[in-house]
């Protein structure tokens, strides 16, 4: 695949000096065998300084009783057998994964659906596609401030629509359930479009033979969505999937926004979230060592939560088939 | 052709967005101009809420034509708190005059070399212009250096809405509605009345929070002087008597269906304020500047002054530091001299009402005869000034913005019925404890 | 000519057979779904025509007023905000770090696709690798390292650290492996030229059509960052998005105020979705595929 790029011996071209030609060529040869690291290095640089060291150097501060004034103390794993037992931070994981379900599970599903839609032949058809796009033009500051409005308790767009139907005054912030739904709304609006678009591009790579095959054999438009589409969309939704879940359990900006900026996600915590406790603790409690010990747990409930997916919808795609 | 067309615009519609950004920025920056001046000072100041400084600064810049003047106002003291510990700590970020609140006082004196020395900027001689512990309180732990000097004093009254008392068949008059109200019990039986009178949407108090830091403020006035930490910053919360009185109280108040539960300074608490939705709230002399500002044109003359039941209390006050960060530590602590002086904290009183800890400030004529239009002209100052110098100051431990922030979470919820009084005081020990990192 | 081509590869990727005719209930169903999707935006835009008298109004306002103007005046006259700032901060991050990105991750992708050299596999594993990692995870060290370097509060704080990205290098990479034909390249070499050269006047004009892809998406992405900016920004000196959010905090009570700021954040990126619509679409489903 690659190219041999070393240089054809003796050039073609009217030949230089030949002491100024010697030095050419060992430049060049020079250039050749460097050039590639040369290239790749930045990327390597940058990730090394700002991405890897702060990675293990979290693990290092994690080990430590480390306050924003004063020295540190080395403590062992003291900080993570406190986590263990520190309900606040079981409840921030509860309401991540809660969050994280409540948006995820009808996020997927509409967007299959939608996709299902799109790939039809119409009138169109870019304008639709943007149109379902349309929330990715915004800020998710901006959209978790609109959001907002629209949940409030007393003058909220979501209440006055619910009281034509008998629903009394939701204190939507103050509940658990209503918290993470509106939280959930808010990642909805502005994702269901764009995985609705990455299902499609993988829908349109599903031979038409199959479904003609299947339209044969009697098979109804859903019986084909459901045996025929759904299972050969497989490595789509396990990335679709995998994508949202490593967005999913970093969840932040929405229920802090959502919570007026308050970082403790409303009076029980009912949507703060682990990035938010982390926060919390590394910036206004200034336990650097405490919320370093939180970023490791998310972290290691994001790898073992990918794998834990990528698992169970290869397993289930294909009890479909 | 078409890929390179493509590239075009889309560097074209950076450049588009950038200069559109550009462009706009300049729009909105043309009416402060700080080109052409020579070597000017620029002080940042931080502050947060009300300080009412606008006029003091346009003062002090026409009296000093080298300073120009930058506020940086975090409005809520919660946000503001952390950011200026970050900054502090981080040795850069901090403005050159930083107004420190009562309850991060101990924190920051604990760490006096992140401060300069007023002293050494001709402060010494001030003394006599502050209340004796406004003083004291500016000291570091040992009493060698003078890290702030005192703005206001959060001597405390009770702000009501006579037109939704008169609907109640209240009284209207406020001295005869202080009359009504002795003690917190008896506060509480009003509402009730109030309550079965107006009812709807329009509670009797604001958000519990409010309250509960007043009642405890004015308890631990009465007693020990101390809340969630002793002296020495143990934690005594479970064995101080001010603290769960003051929750015992506010937990009446949320049974008796008194309180909507917003959160204090959220914008259901703003939009509550503008929609007549409370009746009631708790009036430290800094709160008449915020209910003035969110309240908006709509509200004035609706509101009144009442004396607070159980007798006096304090709660908020603030003393303004010169960091060591500073690159102009004399200009910034000749600014800080101006703004506590006297005549300062007179032009504060005057604009957002914050009340003076000079004795001075306080037996200024003009501040003894204040009265504000907005709160139906109640005569704030005489209702405000005498307590201000009889009271007495409360020690609030290095972590009590954190262990303050957790229990008002808890109060909250008992107010939203979410958590039960009974398991709720449980509930607020250990997330107190956690909050101070001692749980 | 052109829209028979582009007709044609839209064929070829639709599949072999010919597509299902929608129905009336795929426009019903679409056009509610475009509805949905419009309507928070339609609704912030309302919002932010309007006078503050329509906080608490019932039933709520779904037409536009008359204040835009008024309260966008507002919004950069005020002087705790930084909106301008905040709008120019923004532009300047998202614009460097896009077109550095761009940069670097042709650069690194040109070296994995094309030339040869030791280590190279495992090298792109590792890249794959850190793709995993949310870098996120680390700002409590990354703050302390800023602060160390005096970068709290400054502009580079906020650009510096994402210059270039695994997933840009990765995605030039697979691009560059198809859309550089080998020959072009052998064929500069035997003239004589550099490495750089090549890359240069060769290989980074193949690279366009996904190099604009990913500086689009790295534009928006930088302009939306708000984790990062919110801890290591200072008030005065913010990104759009940490102003939005002080805002938010702040004047909670000036409602039109709070939105006119959401607008003016949202219409530089509108003007880049509207203008590249349909690069955006190809790039989200052009990605998903090779994923």
């Amino acid at each position: 695949m690659a190219l041999d790029v070393r240089p054809a011996p003796g050039g073609a071209r009217v030949a230089p000096p030949p002491q100024r030609r010697r030095w050419r060529t060992r430049l060049s040869r020079l250039d050749v065998s460097l050039s590639p690291y040369l290239y790749i290095s930045p990327f390597y640089l940058l990730f090394l300084v700002f991405g890897l060291f702060p990675l293990g150097y979290t693990f290092w501060v994690s080990l430590n009783h480390w306050e924003i004034i004063g020295g540190h103390e080395y403590i062992g794993l003291q900080n993570y057998s406190r986590l263990l037992t520190d309900d606040q931070f079981w409840n921030a994981v509860g309401n991540t994964f809660g969050m994280f379900l409540l948006a995820t599970v009808p996020q997927l599903l509409l967007a299959l659906f939608l996709a299902n839609a799109l790939n039809r032949k119409m009138r169109a058809p870019t304008l639709f596609r943007m149109g379902v796009l349309l929330p990715l033009v915004t800020s998710i500051a901006a959209v978790a401030i609109v959001f907002t409005q629209i949940f409030g308790r007393d003058y909220g767009m979501a209440n006055w629509f619910l009281h034509f139907f008998g629903v009394h005054k939701i204190d939507w912030q103050a509940n658990k359930w209503s918290a993470w739904l509106a939280v959930a709304t808010m990642v909805d609006w502005r994702w269901t479009g764009y995985n609705s678009l990455i299902f499609l591009a993988g829908m349109q790579a599903i031979p038409r033979s199959l479904y003609e095959a299947a339209a044969i054999d009697g098979a109804t438009r859903i019986r084909q969505f459901w045996s025929v589409t759904v299972p050969l969309l497989r490595p789509t939704i396990i990335f679709v999937t995998i994508i949202s879940t490593i967005g999913g359990l970093q969840l932040f900006t929405e229920p802090l926004m959502f919570n007026s900026g308050y970082m403790n996600g409303g009076s029980l915590r009912q949507s703060q979230t682990v990035m938010m406790y982390m926060y919390e603790n590394a910036f206004q409690r200034f336990q650097y060592g405490y919320g370093s010990a939180v970023a490791w747990m998310l972290f290691l409930l994001i790898l073992v939560f990918s794998l834990l997916n990528f698992l169970i919808i290869r397993r289930l795609s294909r009890g479909a088939t | 052709m078409r890929v390179i067309r493509h590239r075009g615009r889309i560097a074209l519609a950076m450049m588009l967005s950038a200069t559109l950004a550009a462009a706009t920025a300049c729009a909105g920056d043309d009416t402060k101009s700080d080109g052409g001046a020579d070597q000017k000072i620029t002080l940042n100041v931080d502050d947060f809420g009300t300080f009412g400084y606008q006029d003091l600064y346009k003062q002090y810049e026409a009296q000093h034509p080298n300073i120009k003047i930058n506020e940086r106002n975090v409005p809520k003291l919660d946000d503001y708190t952390p950011r200026l510990q970050q900054w502090i700590a981080a040795g850069a970020g901090a403005g050159d005059v930083v107004a420190i609140e009562e309850g991060i006082m101990v924190k920051f004196k604990s760490q006096p070399d992140k401060f300069v020395d007023l002293k050494k900027y001709g402060a010494s001689s001030l003394q006599g212009n502050f209340i004796p512990w406004k003083w004291e309180g500016g000291m570091s732990p040992d009493g060698s250096k003078l890290i702030g000097l005192g703005t206001d004093v959060g001597s405390i009254g009770l702000c009501y809405r006579s037109d939704l008392f008169k609907k109640a068949g209240l009284p209207t008059d406020r001295d005869a509605v202080t009359k009504l109200w002795p003690t917190w019990d008896d506060f509480i039986a009003t509402g009730k009345k109030f309550t079965g009178k107006v009812g709807g949407d329009t509670k009797f108090i604001d958000s519990p929070e409010t309250y509960y830091n007043t009642i405890l403020m004015q308890e631990a006035g009465k007693g020990s002087n101390q809340t969630y930490f002793d002296q020495s910053n143990k934690f005594v919360m479970e064995s101080n008597p001010a603290v769960k009185a003051a929750w015992d109280e506010t937990v009446k108040m949320s049974q008796a269906g008194l309180a909507n539960g917003v959160q204090f300074l959220s914008d259901q608490w703003s939009q509550a304020l503008k929609k007549d939705a409370f009746a009631t709230a708790p009036c430290p002399a800094w709160m008449l500047g915020l209910i003035k500002e969110f309240g908006g044109s709509g509200q004035s003359g609706k509101w009144d002054v009442a004396g607070i039941p159980g007798g006096g209390g304090s709660w908020g006050g603030s003393w303004l530091a010169v960091p060591s960060q500073s690159k102009h530590p004399k200009e910034a602590a000749d600014l800080a001299k101006f703004l506590t002086s006297p005549q300062g904290q007179i032009g504060a009183f005057k604009a957002a009402n914050n009340l003076p800890s000079s004795p001075q400030a306080l037996n200024d004529a003009a501040v003894k005869a204040f009265s504000n239009p907005y709160f139906n002209n109640a005569p704030v100052g005489k209702i405000y000034g005498p307590a201000a110098t009889s009271l007495k100051p409360v020690y609030l431990g290095a972590d009590n913005q954190e262990v303050r922030q957790a229990v008002e979470a808890d109060i909250r919820a008992i107010a939203q019925g979410k958590l039960s009084p009974g398991s709720g005081w449980s509930k607020a020990v250990s997330d107190a404890k956690k909050a101070s990192g001692t749980g | 000519m052109k829209a028979v081509i582009r007709r044609r590869t839209h064929r070829a990727v639709a599949g072999s057979a010919r597509l299902w005719q929608a129905s009336p209930l795929t426009y019903v169903v679409l056009i509610f779904g475009v509805v949905l999707s419009a309507f928070p935006l339609y609704w912030m835009f309302v919002v932010a025509t309007r006078t503050n008298a329509v906080v608490g109004a019932v039933p709520p306002p779904f037409i536009a007023g008359q204040h835009l103007g008024a309260n966008l005046r507002r919004l950069f006259d005020n002087e705790q905000a930084h909106f301008a700032k905040a709008l120019v901060n923004s532009a300047i991050a998202s614009a460097v770090v896009a077109f550095s990105t761009v940069f670097f991750s042709s650069l690194a992708g040109f070296a994995f696709a094309k030339l040869r050299f030791r280590g190279r596999n495992a090298l792109l594993l590792l890249i794959v690798g850190t793709m995993m990692v949310p870098v996120q995870m680390g700002i409590i060290p990354l703050y302390m390292v800023m602060v160390h370097v005096h970068w709290t509060g400054k502009l580079q704080a906020v650009i510096v650290p994402f210059l270039v990205t695994g997933f840009g290098v990765f995605m030039m990479r697979q691009y560059a492996g198809q859309a550089v034909p080998d020959e072009l390249i052998e064929a500069a070499r035997v003239d004589g030229a550099s490495t750089f050269r090549i890359f240069w006047s060769v290989v980074l004009p193949a690279l366009r059509p996904a190099a604009s892809v990913l500086a689009l998406f790295t534009f928006m992405q930088t302009w939306n960052d708000f984790l990062w900016p919110r801890a290591v920004l200072n008030p005065d000196n913010p990104t759009v998005q940490v102003s939005l959010a002080l805002l938010n905090s702040a004047y909670f009570n000036d409602y039109t105020l709070m939105f006119a700021g959401t607008v003016v954040a949202t219409v530089p990126l509108a003007i880049v979705f509207v203008v590249f619509g349909r690069q955006i679409i190809g790039g989200i489903m052009d990605g998903a595929v090779k994923a």
